[in-house]
């Protein structure tokens, strides 16, 4: 039992280790932005996907939006990805087709199976250019932002590009304002860390791009990940493709704002990065492909984020035990202490990363809020734990994925 | 001391201590004085104008100002409604004989015409000029920023601090330092010895133009031609001179292009890149380090490298009909480069000597 206890104070001690890594790196080494300054070139036709389901809320706002950006018009088409909506979604897209004839190209999906990258799957049909850009309905792209999700594709290397995604909802309540903190964390910081030390940038599904060429040559969208784009982050690494994250390519999203959604949230995206780590850990680790050993390590490290909640709960337990149990009171008490310094460092490692994301963001006072995210670390650490134990029960007892798709909560647009 | 009290005691202390940390977050929780979010740059992309077109739009209320000067030919000072001092020259050349030096050779004024402007030299210009005909700058002069809606031609040494726009020509004569953007609708040249950081126009030339520009025969948008193959190759690959290589290539090492070859597509080297003389590249050209593209070569894409790139004379980077960006954290070109849209040096950039 102290082993195993041995063994999961390493596995924390790793990913601390890994949140000062990329703080420190963030805040004094040399940032890489490499392709934010192609302005001016002959700039490809693109295809923009915008996934919607029973999003009469908020597509009408991407779509002008859209039809607004700073691209050349003949070299880009819309495409909203209608799947299976029941509410008013068809109608709002058809009036845009009305109006800008020629530049949006719906797709209505009324059967098949569900979630985006199944959708995503039969929409490529009408999909025939080098560069695909891929928008949630609730997002809400900047005028140049299609620009600079395009310009990374002029590297050949690259086969996947992710944006920043910035929280517009986040003075709402309690709940948007730690998402914001989170948010910030995790793209100001670790995704550009990744970015800087040529690691493995996430793909995120949203404000983000594929090389056409590249997802053919990996075998298209997988409908049968709950998370496409974490399985396509990996099905790209595994290729030898690339994928970058432009932290200045910023476009802003809705975040939930009822913690009962956020639970429903954080655990699909659990349930979808636990299914890659199984999928794609032990390959990528050990496997013959054309990742580098810096890209092995962190994506795996990157695949084990979720799995790690249940470990830390399974920790805290065997430290109990273990304690009580007294058979090796030594072992006992520096497992005790071992998991005490955790609380102490290793928390402080991902509020340090935090901070130091809302202080490179230009903002102060919301800082103040960090010692809250105790509560959202909680809610997480007991949801995502959540979600691995009934998944490995849905994989006993062979019960299907039920995909549920995130409430919106902006008023709809007139 | 009653045990019950004792416990409520030490509950209340570890409590309060608790509580402690938690009493900023609950006011900013209730204030939200910083709730706002993160202000994206939504309009304006990132534009190389927006600052002139910004300063453009500032100086409407001098308009009238102008017009009158112009016609009566006299010069009127006076204060903008911002604080800012400023002088309207009804002619241009009057700036030679007007006293526009302060202590320390200082212009602390706006200056503005709507015809011609002609500057003395060896004068710190600390606001923007705007200049509605041709705008000639004295030696040694620095400037913050400035608009001109014909011709602008700063003399040797000058420096400018922030941004220069030229709706004509834009020329800068040897050893200036440019740190700003510096844009031109029509053209930009710049003399030896010169400093950049951000050029944008239809055609940049360093130096003196010494021959013409003949586009690639066969000119295709990189991203759709490359999708037929990739290449991807461990360590360093060299392409020989002469030949015609077809289709992107993605090389981890070192990627050197023999001389007079040609590549139908896009290429990148993790470790650097080599391109001999008269090299021709259909696509974009990267590299994660650095890159040296030798003489005469054309290259029809993107050209960016992740540390430096040098460029010697002769060699072309986009076309009128496909402009492109060259860019790096350090960039030296020598005369006869010829970029035809975005130069951007995001530390240093250089026109160097002939090696």
């Amino acid at each position: 039992m102290i082993y195993v206890l041995y063994v999961i104070i390493s596995f924390i001690c790793i990913y601390t280790a890994r949140h000062y890594w990329f703080t420190l790196n963030r805040l004094f080494a040399f940032q890489r932005h490499p392709y934010i300054d192609i302005d001016t070139a002959d700039w490809p036709p693109v295809t923009i996907l915008v996934a919607a389901h029973n999003e009469e809320k908020v597509v009408a706002n991407i779509l002008g939006a859209l039809m607004t950006v700073k691209y050349p018009a003949d070299k880009m088409l819309v495409v909203p990805v209608n799947d299976r909506s029941t509410d008013r979604t068809r109608e709002i897209i058809d009036e845009f087709v009305g109006r800008f004839p020629g530049r949006i190209q719906p797709f209505h999906r009324v059967t098949g199976k569900g979630g985006k990258a199944a959708a995503l799957k039969d929409a490529m049909e009408h999909v025939d250019t080098e560069v695909i850009l891929i928008f949630d309905a609730d997002y809400i792209p900047g005028a140049g932002l299609i620009k600079q999700l395009t310009a990374p594709f002029f590297d050949p290397e690259v086969g996947g590009v992710m944006g920043r995604v910035v929280p517009m909802n986040c003075g709402t309540n309690l709940l948007t304002r730690l998402l914001d903190l989170e948010r910030s964390g995790g793209y100001q910081v670790d995704q550009q860390a990744r970015m800087n030390l040529r690691l493995v940038p996430q793909h995120g599904g949203t404000v983000a791009g594929v090389r056409l060429s590249a997802l053919r040559e990996i075998g298209g969208w997988n409908d049968n990940s709950l998370t496409e784009d974490t399985d396509l982050t990996y099905r790209l690494l595994l290729n030898g493709w690339k994928t970058v994250y432009q932290n200045r390519s910023e476009c802003y999203e809705e975040v939930p704002e009822t913690w009962a959604v956020r639970i429903k949230q954080i655990m699909r995206w659990a349930k979808g990065h636990n299914q890659a780590m199984v999928t794609y850990g032990l390959r990528l680790l050990l496997g013959k492909h054309r990742a580098s050993l810096r890209e092995r390590i962190d994506g795996t490290l990157l695949l084990g984020v979720y799995i790690m909640a249940p470990v830390t709960l399974l920790g805290w337990a065997l430290a109990l035990a273990v304690f009580y149990e007294g058979i090796a009171p030594l072992h006992g008490v520096i497992a005790l202490l071992s998991l005490t310094a955790y609380a102490a460092i290793g928390n402080l490692a991902a509020f340090f990363e935090i901070a130091a994301a809302v202080r490179l963001d230009g903002n102060r006072r919301r800082v103040c809020l960090l010692p809250f995210l105790i509560l959202g670390f909680t809610v997480s650490i007991f949801s995502v734990s959540r979600a691995a134990f009934s998944q490995v029960k849905d994989a006993l007892t062979g019960a299907e994925f039920h995909w549920d798709k995130t409430e919106r909560f902006r008023k709809a647009a007139s | 001391m009653n045990p019950l009290v004792a416990l409520a005691i030490l509950l209340s202390l570890a409590g309060t201590l608790f509580m402690l940390p938690l009493l900023p977050a609950l006011v900013e929780l209730h204030r939200k004085s910083d709730a706002r979010p993160l202000n994206v740059i939504q309009q304006h992309a990132g534009e190389i104008k927006h600052f002139a077109d910004g300063f453009r739009s500032y100086i409407k209320e001098l308009e009238p100002i102008l017009h009158e000067s112009f016609n009566s030919q006299a010069a009127v000072f006076g204060t903008l409604p911002d604080g800012t001092d400023y002088l309207v020259l009804g002619r241009g050349d009057e700036a030679l004989r007007l006293p526009l030096k302060e202590q320390d050779g200082l212009c602390p004024m706006l200056i503005a015409t709507s015809s011609n402007l002609v500057l003395p030299p060896d004068i710190k210009f600390s606001k923007d000029i705007y200049s509605g005909g041709e705008f000639i700058g004295g030696a040694k002069n620095q400037y913050r920023a400035i608009l001109g809606e014909k011709e602008v031609h700063l003399s040797s040494k000058s420096c400018v601090l922030r941004w220069v726009h030229a709706v004509g020509d834009f020329q800068a004569d040897s050893d200036c330092e440019l740190y700003g953007r510096i844009s031109s609708d029509r053209h930009i040249r710049l003399r030896s010895g010169c400093n950049f950081r951000r050029l944008n126009a239809p055609k940049i030339e360093i130096g003196a133009e010494d021959k013409d520009f003949s586009a690639l025969a066969a000119s295709h948008n990189p991203l759709v031609q490359a999708s037929t193959r990739r290449l991807l190759l461990d360590g360093d690959f060299n392409i020989p001179s002469g030949e015609v290589f077809s289709g992107n290539l993605v090389v981890r090492g070192v990627l050197h292009i023999g001389a007079k070859a040609r590549v139908q597509g896009s290429v990148k080297g993790d470790k650097g890149v080599v391109l001999e003389d008269s090299v021709a590249v259909e696509g974009s050209l990267m590299s994660a380090t650095r890159m040296r593209i030798g003489t005469n070569c054309d290259i029809h894409g993107p050209v960016i490298a992740e540390r430096d790139i040098v460029i010697e004379r002769g060699t072309h980077c986009g076309s009128h009909d496909q402009p492109t960006t060259v860019s790096a954290p350090s960039i030296a070109v020598q005369e006869g480069v010829v970029v035809f849209g975005t130069l951007w040096a995001r530390e240093h950039g250089q026109v160097a000597e002939h090696s």
